[in-house]
């Protein structure tokens, strides 16, 4: 439980945890949000960019973290670029992560409170969700990874399984043309796209953690975590408009679970699927909760050079008074997308920077 | 600007909400930390006494002889001593073949046998060369009767008084001789044990109906006996301070990793302990987390369990007394297995593994999933169902957590009262029970029909698990998932899980982390786990233990 | 030591705190009065309550719905000592102008907590879908939760009300619906089911539709034809009858099941023809500014009866003639349902700007606000084709 770098992870649980930490709200809001900016059918294929875009940017991160291969993030950027902006870019990832674990807690307890618990105060249901976490962090980074490895299958699988049970009322109508309407809408939606597949960053992280001989395949690793997710995606989009259309998608406030809802199979056991939808998401959610949490805590550990475990503790009121802070879910939504904006700055340009000073630097010395 | 801000600031509830998010889990971790720490500064203090007392105790005797002189009246006195006040204790003085070479014989009757003593030590000792015993003395005495005169298996020499007592007291007979400072301890025992017959708690279908028995020399013969091994080493140990009890570490020289035995040796040094009973004891101070509810050892009396085991490259320990052998280290996927599975063909036992995994989940998730599905998410259920449902559960009085826990109650109940009764009694009882129980909960209206099927399946899918106390486990996890339902639903099922899981994730027996076989992915273990595949594909043994040959068949 | 108890005791308070709040959630199955299904109507009698009378001064409509409630009394296997109830079902009505205060109203007469979740069909009286803008009847419906996208809805002749009343004691009205519902793909004279979640597509789009009609005689129900809903105003404009229906359905492709019923040109006896498989395809032109349809319809299927005499069905020259004469009575049914539709009632039902609009999208852009008029004015063909496959076990 201190900052070391004792515990170590494999390649595939670094793949499983970038594919746990990018699944996440993406899957509920994702059709709509892009069907907002694309308003044709393309929307698939501005997803498939947006993934594309995400890669480079994996990839870029990864560059700049084997750079210095044993040191996170925290760490080296001090070695880049001095120590008061190095603090100052390290504070920043670090509101950010804690950010993002109180955005997923806060739509997590929304979606839930509307499907499954309705008379329950949010609190009640934030509260046992963050202490869950709390017990799994306080095991380090190879206990996260293990818990992702079994959470990982379980949502593969019924995932599709629940995505082809919606082939019924699939008309592939609704997702003609393709480019009907030309290029331009495609490229409005790939920036929202984009903002789904958040995640990579935390491979500035996680080269430090992995094994030694491991390191080089780090870009393998990055490109395999983010392909799954966006075959995920894609899926979960061509299905959700194949079904509802696209004028459809734009009203609908949760567009997937409305899919999983609409269709009933009488005679299979459960002929309402929309359950297992909402178990798979609700663990994924906790999964992004616990990684970006973690990493939050790593920073703030490493930042102040000392145990995780007080900084543990410490950020568990601060994660819940930010969730609790948006008023309404319009709020929340706007939220999310400031949110979004502030990864993409920090986590697209940052590291470009960081690697062409970082390259700069070794030819001088 | 200002009133932008704070406009967005949260309620003072929320202040207290989240002051209390991050109480709770401090006040818990405080309490285990301080828990932990008094009782391992108790077991210290434990442990202090107890030598303080043992050193008590050793002081008399320390009084008395420590070795023995050759004088044969000093030594016979000091025997008579320790032992005389005993009455299964007997004490037989002879003088050797024709000389005047007065020697006596210690036993203990009951453990020894009576016969190797009249027909071998005895009669070689008082028939014995008359011409030669006449002449020799002392050292030449003690040389002859090592070489010629006494035709036993097990002879030792021994001048520590205290190891000849203990000896004497497990059935060893000491033979002490006029002239010969050291006395002879002859291995004579024999003691009664039972039947080698099929363990009772593991029956099977297919698959030798061994057991293991109480007594240490038959097990380590069982295993022994199951083929030509030249590496299985099998190192003794002794545990208890007041009854000491031997102890038995086997392994397979070529397989385990060495480290593996050092630990489980260190482990089993540190135990500190009256009487070590059963070899439950021993289980529950070598384990890593004793406060996981999950077991961290498996005890079996089976052998081949054992051999199988230690194929792999695991620990077994074997305690005299008991015929539960305890075998370490342990992962989840060895609670769900049985030997009967590599018995029968892959196809059949690939399938009945699969069930046995459904019946554990059904065993810990059925209650929970109908109480959530009953008293929270009916929209999630078929209409027709929640048709029948609603019409069988009117006049129900009790929501539906209350009335699951009084059937899984009732049933514990009767589960434990099934295994007290006498024999011809037990199964009917159980049986009769629960169908009457049910029958008439349902008519009186206490309980619906449905609750009472759930709960039957439940109870017969925890029948399915081979291995009792991971049944003991889930039994008990299940209470935890139906209350945590109860609170949330689904919801609460979900967080139980993820719970579960984390603490499984973070369990550790003996180095090997607990769900080893699926997590870290390693394909190769995969083989194994849910399904098993035929017998050809399964050439290496589980990484997961590292062991030192991992090329399980030839070539 | 001291530390522990005082550790344990704060433990305690906290945890007994906060479990003393309760589970919030939870109510029982049996407490709850299952929703089956809506019916709205217009009111037009005497209203009674007083916010009724403020209504209809403000010069708003108002509504009435009947909810059908299935209870744990209700339900056959719920009754104790044998005694059977009259009805499987219980209705319940209100009137209000707004939905959901109306439904709440009902609280005050029915004692079980309602649950809508398992509610099958919403159906809509004439009257009011007339009236009223559909978007507006049915904006409670998509938004609340509790109503599944995936009940269907049905428009009624005259009362809705009394498509949820039925004869039979056993029966639940709305179940009946919807199983009627799956007779669509054995006859064309049924509409694919409408549910909500492909409604509020359409709603949105601005393009007209179809809803499956439902009249009840003598207390029996029975589905007659459909009535069409115009995308502008979002109202019902009029009701096509089953035959209607019959050529919508071989227009949009959708006819799965059914029989198209000829007449032998020489005899005048009539040829019934089995429909295993039916394929349409519209295809638009756009030559400069002048749209035009082709429709394509390909069929295989088999002789069910016919009462020629004189022709034996061994004969391939009869099953040739039998199939001009099926092509013929299907291009017959195409032209009526499109005379309805495009000169009568000017809408577009079948789908065809969807078709312009994946061909041509920008010429759909241009044309989509007035499609319906535009609609009304091109020029549509049809092309059909009809194969026999066999003829089952007679051939004669």
């Amino acid at each position: 439980m201190n900052s070391s770098m004792k515990d170590k992870i494999t390649t595939s649980q670094a793949v499983v945890i970038i594919i746990n930490y990018i699944l996440a709200t993406g899957i509920l809001t994702l059709p709509r949000a892009s069907v907002e900016k694309v308003k044709t059918p393309d929307v698939w294929i501005s997803v498939f960019l947006g993934g594309v875009v995400a890669m480079i940017a994996g990839v870029i991160i990864v560059k700049l973290s084997q750079q210095y291969p044993d040191k996170t993030f925290y760490q080296y950027n001090q070695d880049i670029i001095g120590k008061w902006l190095g603090w100052f870019i390290s504070a920043c990832v670090i509101a950010y992560f804690f950010t993002i674990s109180a955005f997923e807690v806060r739509i997590m307890a929304e979606v839930t409170s509307l499907f499954l618990l309705e008379g329950t105060p949010t609190w009640a249901i934030i509260l046992p969700f963050l202490w869950v976490g709390l017990y799994l962090i306080s095991g380090g980074i190879n206990t996260i990874a293990r818990l992702f490895e079994i959470i990982f299958p379980i949502t593969f699988v019924i995932f599709l399984l629940v995505a082809f049970l919606s082939l019924g009322i699939f008309e592939i109508d609704n997702l003609r043309p393709v480019l009907g309407l030309g290029v331009v809408p495609m490229l409005k939606g790939i920036k929202t796209a984009t903002l789904a597949f958040l995640g990579p960053e935390i491979m500035l992280l996680l080269v430090a953690f992995m094994y030694p001989s491991d390191k080089s395949k780090a870009v393998k690793v990055v490109l395999a975590g983010i392909a799954i997710p966006l075959l995920f995606y894609v899926i979960t989009v061509v299905m959700v408009i194949g079904a509802l259309s696209i004028e459809g998608v734009l009203t609908r406030t949760w567009p997937t679970i409305e899919l999983m809802r609409s269709f009933e199979i009488p005679g299979l056991i459960f002929e309402r699927f929309e359950s297992f939808l909402l178990v798979i998401w609700i663990m994924q959610i906790f999964a992004t909760f616990t990684i970006t949490y973690y990493a939050a805590t790593l920073g703030l550990a490493q930042v102040f050079k000392k145990n995780m475990h007080p900084f543990l503790y410490g950020l568990l009121p601060i994660i819940y008074i930010i969730a609790m802070t948006p008023k309404n879910i319009n709020d929340l939504f706007t939220f999310g997308d400031k949110i979004g904006h502030a990864a993409l700055i920090l986590f697209g340009v940052v590291p470009i920077t960081l690697l062409l000073i970082s390259k700069l630097k070794g030819k001088k010395a | 600007m200002w009133e932008k801000v704070i406009s967005y600031m949260p309620h003072w509830q929320v202040f207290l909400q989240g002051f209390l998010a991050f109480f709770i889990p401090y006040l818990i971790y405080k309490l285990f930390h301080v828990f932990l720490f008094v009782n391992k500064s108790n077991g210290k203090i434990e442990m202090k006494e107890n030598s303080e007392q043992v050193e008590m105790v050793h002081i008399p005797i320390q009084k008395t002889l420590e070795q023995f002189t050759g004088d044969f009246n000093k030594d016979l006195l000091q025997m008579r001593k320790e032992l005389g006040h005993n009455w299964d204790i007997h004490f037989r003085e002879f003088q050797i073949g024709n000389t005047d070479n007065r020697a006596a014989i210690v036993f203990l009757k009951g453990l020894c046998d009576k016969e190797l003593i009249d027909k071998h030590i005895l009669k070689s000792l008082m028939n014995g060369h008359a011409e030669k015993s006449s002449v020799l003395r002392g050292h030449e005495l003690q040389q002859s009767i090592r070489n010629e005169i006494l035709p036993v298996s097990e002879l030792l020499e021994e001048s520590k008084v205290m190891k000849a007592v203990g000896k004497v007291l497990t059935g060893s007979t000491v033979l002490i001789v006029d002239g010969i400072q050291n006395v002879f301890i002859i291995g004579t025992a024999h003691g009664k044990t039972r039947n080698l017959e099929e363990p009772v708690s593991e029956a099977m279908v297919r698959g030798p109906r061994v057991g293991f028995t109480e007594k240490l020399s038959v097990n380590t013969s069982l295993l022994r006996q199951h083929g030509e091994n030249r590496n299985l080493s099998i190192i003794e140990m002794e545990v208890g301070e007041r009854t000491k009890k031997e102890l038995v570490v086997a392994y397979i020289d070529e397989i385990v990793q060495p480290n593996l035995v050092k630990e489980v040796k260190e482990r089993i040094e540190t135990i500190h302990l009256d009487d070590v009973a059963e070899s439950g004891y021993i289980e529950q101070l070598i384990e890593d987390d004793y406060l996981s509810p999950f077991s961290q050892v498996q005890s079996t009396e089976r052998p081949d369990r054992v051999i199988a085991a230690l194929l792999e490259g695991r620990v077994a320990i074997l305690l005299d007394g008991t015929p539960f052998a305890l075998i370490v280290p342990v992962t989840f996927n060895m609670l769900l297995q049985s030997p009967e599975d590599y018995y029968e063909r892959w196809l059949s036992s690939s399938l009945i593994r699969l069930l046995r995994y459904f019946a554990a989940g059904i065993s810990l998730f059925g209650p929970s999933l109908y109480i959530a599905f009953v008293s929270f998410h009916q929209g999630l259920i078929p209409t027709k169902l929640a048709l029948s449902m609603m019409a069988t559960r009117q006049g129900v009085p009790f929501p539906a957590l209350i009335e699951a826990l009084i059937m899984e109650v009732a049933i514990e109940i009767l589960r434990e009262a099934g295994l007290r009764l006498p024999k011809p009694i037990g199964p009917t009882m159980g049986i009769v029970g629960g169908l009457v129980i049910g029958e008439a909960a349902v008519q009186a209206g206490i309980v619906s029909p449905i609750m009472v099927i759930v709960v039957a399946l439940t109870a017969i899918s925890s029948f399915a698990i081979p291995q009792y106390n991971a049944g003991i486990t889930l039994r008990m996890l299940r209470f935890v998932a139906m209350f945590s339902a109860a609170l949330f639903g689904l919801y609460g099922i979900i967080l139980f899980f993820l719970f579960l899981c984390s603490h499984l994730v973070k369990l550790k027996s003996f180095g090997v982390s607990y769900l080893s076989p699926t997590i870290p992915y390693r394909a190769g273990d995969w083989k194994d786990f849910m399904v098993r595949m035929p017998l050809k594909m399964m050439k290496h043994r589980p990484r997961l233990l590292k062991p030192k040959d991992s090329v399980r068949k030839g070539e | 030591m001291k530390r522990i108890q005082c550790c344990v005791r704060l433990l305690l308070v906290a945890t007994v705190t906060l479990l003393l709040t309760g589970c919030w959630s939870s109510k029982e199955i049996e407490d709850l009065g299952l929703i089956v299904g809506t019916s709205l109507d217009l009111e037009t009698g005497d209203v009674s309550s007083e916010e009724q009378q403020d209504a209809r001064y403000a010069n708003r409509q108002l509504l009435t719905i009947t909810n059908q409630f299935v209870t744990s009394e209700t339900t056959v296997s719920g009754t104790k000592e044998g005694a059977l109830p009259e009805k499987a079902y219980k209705n319940v009505s209100e009137t209000g102008d707004a939905v959901l205060p109306t439904l709440r109203n009902m609280l005050l007469k029915v004692d079980k907590r309602s649950f809508a979740e398992h509610s099958k069909v919403i159906i809509i009286g004439e009257e009011l879908a007339s009236t009223i803008n559909l978007q507006q009847t049915l904006d409670f419906f998509l938004r609340e939760l509790e109503i599944r996208p995936s009940g269907l809805l049905f428009i009624a002749q005259d009362q809705a009300s009394q498509a949820l009343e039925t004869n039979e004691p056993t029966k639940i009205p709305a179940f009946q619906l919807v199983e009627m519902m799956e007779g669509h793909e054995r006859t064309t004279k049924i509409l694919p089911p409408m549910t909500v979640a492909k409604l509020e597509g359409k709603l949105y789009s601005d393009s007209s539709f179809l809803l499956q009609n439902v009249s009840t005689e003598n207390g029996e129900v029975k589905f007659a034809g459909a009535a069409i809903i115009e995308g502008k105003t979002k109202k019902l404009r009029g009701f096509l009858n089953e035959s209607d229906l019959e050529g919508i359905a071989w227009m949009s492709g959708d006819a799965k099941g059914g029989l198209v019923k000829g007449f032998d040109e020489e005899s005048g006896a009539p040829i019934v023809y089995e429909i295993i498989s039916a394929k349409s395809k519209i295809i638009p032109h756009v030559k400069g500014d002048q749209i035009s349809f082709t429709i394509k319809i390909q069929s295989e299927g088999r002789i069910a009866e016919h009462w020629v005499l004189s022709d034996k069905a061994f004969d391939n020259q009869f099953l040739k003639k039998a199939e001009k004469v099926f092509e013929k009575e299907i291009e017959r049914l195409v032209r009526k349902a499109l005379d309805k539709t495009q000169h009568e009632f000017q809408t577009d039902v079948s789908g065809f700007g969807n078709k312009l609009r994946i061909d041509y999208p920008k010429v759909w852009q241009k044309r989509k606000k007035e499609w319906d008029q535009t609609f009304s004015e091109v020029p549509i063909t049809c092309e059909v084709k009809v194969s026999i496959k066999d003829y089952g076990t007679s051939g004669d």
